[in-house]
């Protein structure tokens, strides 16, 4: 199957008075139609960057330096300002993780969807309108007909975040960005909205490139998974294999985070040791390597950056390492036990189920 | 919305004065030649008959025996009128400055600005007594004069909103959905940086119709045209003999910069969420 979207060798660095930031160095991925590919990442990783260098909404003093997106075979990064602005909210939309803020707060919800589809479309006011309701209702808010006329602000949050999902689905987009959607939401609102999103992809085969530091997110929803480390993807393959067989020691250590029913009560929570290294000055080798408790007996670490390499089928690791053992012992140090005392493979596998 | 804010507006109470009293110089300045029809320039009495002294007459007569309160409510006519339409002006120059300033700030911003400075560096009533002398005097050009010299302030109160609004997420989003610059600027950005525009603007106006009275009086008036300034101008000789030619019309710009500076402040309390609290 063609790629959707193919994002090859993609940078996009910030030029602050303090040096160079790079936020997004290298990153390459590509996402199926009908597919949901996660971006998985802690704060600061790069993930947001990368969602809008697709649309390229890098603001001053931030710059792609390099890389091709391509969507459905055309790059991104070539498109005039017009060109990418035909792109933007018909091809490809995006949803934002506080759903209030990202409305205007003096529109109504449905003067707001009527213009994005005018935006793209020629067609009437009335019939935009009649679209618009129809888009409230497929993402199930009731009496849409009412909604239709209501301001953002009258709205609950997980209604909002229904309707911002219905504005970005007003031109049925290939490719639907969702940056975080359901952080800001109570965890019951959280399942719904993901349900939603699966249900809408279902009917419209779009692509989804969801954004999330939730790995029970990740679980729940994608099928394959990007993790990000300081601007690079380390590791990306089908969901499956990296909650079941993590190779990057940051997948591992990150699974390891959060698997914690097996720990018992009063025991210190698993960790990774240390902190992500500034993006103004990277180290020369692996970012990784400083925390990474296999770099300190291999020198290739801290000299050189490892290739982006598949160790599989569809599951490619930045890492010396590779192939390495399926369960890395991390923290094993913390515990004073040997190989594989803190990564629960079981634990992972039932995350995935 | 909009039902709801004219309805906190009318509970407000120095909008409501304000509105009251407006509503008054508007039926004046409309409904009046009804019952005052005439050319305000015709001599039609005895000259100097006090307010009540002759029933034809009922607000007296000036120096030249003209009816003076058919020359008020000409006069109401040209402030409103000029208070407005120079408003408007001064309005429509300082949105596009503060706009294209504070939206794409760089260079542009840099120029805008130095011009809006210019403008500021100048005493605001020398220049439009420049402007005004340099053109003929008339209503278009005491119109044109007030609203080149009064456009400053909305300008630099539009682009600091423009640069907070910018910011914001919901622009951010606008973009996604393929948005120009040209669409963001006008239906994303200055519906929501209006409120204090709309605030300062009811407050240019009450100065905007003082600078058209002071042009007058200092004989900078529309020839052709009675102002309240004008006949302020003329009646200052007989001041201390008939204090009510001079008093009358200063009354009448009195009740009308007051009807707009309290619907100003009242439009203040309404639109601004700071101060809803209190």
């Amino acid at each position: 199957m063609a790629d959707l979207l193919a994002i090859q060798g993609l940078r996009t660095w910030f030029h602050t008075r303090a040096g160079v930031a790079r936020a997004v160095n290298d990153v390459s991925f590509a996402i199926q139609p009908g597919e949901t590919l996660a971006l998985v990442g802690e704060s600061g990783s790069g993930k947001s960057v990368t969602a809008y260098s697709i649309l390229r909404l890098i603001n001053e003093p931030g710059r792609i330096e390099a890389g091709k997106i391509l969507f459905n075979g055309t790059d991104l990064l070539k498109l005039d300002d017009k060109g990418i602005r035909s792109i933007r909210g018909d091809r490809v939309a995006m949803i934002f993780q506080e759903p209030l803020s990202a409305f205007n707060p003096v529109q109504t919800v449905g003067a707001q969807i009527v213009e994005a589809i005018r935006l793209h479309r020629r067609i009437g006011r009335r019939a935009a309108y009649h679209r618009a309701m129809e888009l409230l209702e497929q993402v199930g808010i009731p009496s849409p007909a009412k909604r239709v006329h209501e301001f953002p602000h009258r709205l609950s949050g997980g209604m909002r975040q229904r309707a911002m999902i219905a504005l970005a689905l007003a031109c049925e987009p290939d490719l639907l960005i969702a940056d975080e959607p359901t952080t800001a939401l109570d965890v019951t609102t959280q399942a719904q909205i993901l349900k939603l999103l699966k249900s809408l992809q279902a009917e419209n085969g779009m692509g989804l490139l969801l954004i999330t530091h939730d790995l029970g997110v990740v679980a729940e929803t994608a099928d394959r998974a990007a993790v990000m480390y300081a601007g690079r993807v380390v590791e990306e393959g089908l969901v499956a294999t990296l909650f079941t067989r993590p190779f990057h020691p940051y997948t591992a250590g990150l699974l390891a985070s959060v698997s914690i029913d097996d720990l018992p009560p009063g025991a210190r929570l698993p960790e990774i040791p240390g902190t992500v290294p500034s993006l103004l000055v990277m180290p020369r080798g692996c970012a990784f390597a400083e925390r990474c408790p296999y770099a300190a007996g291999t020198d290739g670490c801290l000299d050189h950056a490892p290739a982006f390499l598949p160790v599989a089928d569809d599951h490619r690791v930045a890492c010396f390492r590779t192939p390495p053992t399926p369960r890395p012992p991390l923290h094993a140090e913390a515990t004073g036990e040997a190989a594989g005392a803190l990564l629960p493979l079981d634990a992972a596998a039932r995350v995935v189920a | 919305m909009y039902p709801a804010l004219l309805k906190e507006l009318l509970r407000n109470r120095s909008a409501l004065t304000g509105l009251i009293l407006l509503a008054l110089v508007m039926c004046a300045a409309t409904l009046g030649h009804v019952w005052f029809p005439g050319d305000p320039w015709d001599m039609v009495g005895t000259p100097m008959l006090w307010p009540g002294e002759d029933p034809a007459n009922p607000l007296g007569t000036d120096i030249m025996g003209r009816d003076m309160a058919t020359g008020l409510v000409s006069g109401a006519k040209v402030s409103l009128l000029i208070g407005l339409v120079s408003t408007l002006i001064s309005a429509v120059v300082g949105i596009t400055f503060g706009a294209l300033g504070g939206f794409y700030r760089g260079w542009i911003d840099a120029f805008l600005m130095r011009v809006t400075e210019l403008f500021q560096t100048v005493p605001q009533f020398v220049l439009a007594v420049v402007l005004v002398a340099i053109f003929k005097p008339s209503v278009a050009t005491a119109t044109f004069a007030i609203g080149i010299v009064s456009w400053p302030p909305t300008a630099r109160l539009v682009r600091s909103e423009f640069l907070l609004l910018r910011e914001r997420e919901f622009i951010q989003a606008a973009r996604t959905l393929g948005m120009g610059d040209g669409r963001l600027i006008l239906t994303q950005i200055l519906p929501n940086a209006l409120p204090p525009v709309i605030v300062i603007a009811a407050l240019n106006i009450a100065t905007a119709i003082q600078t058209e009275a002071a042009l007058s009086f200092l004989g900078l008036g529309d020839p052709n045209v009675m102002s309240w300034g004008t006949i302020i101008g003329n009646g200052r000789e007989q001041v201390v003999d008939a204090w009510y030619i001079c008093g009358l019309p200063g009354i009448a710009i009195v009740i009308i910069v007051l009807a707009f500076s309290l619907l100003g402040e009242g439009l203040n309390d309404t639109l601004n969420p700071h101060l809803k609290e209190r």
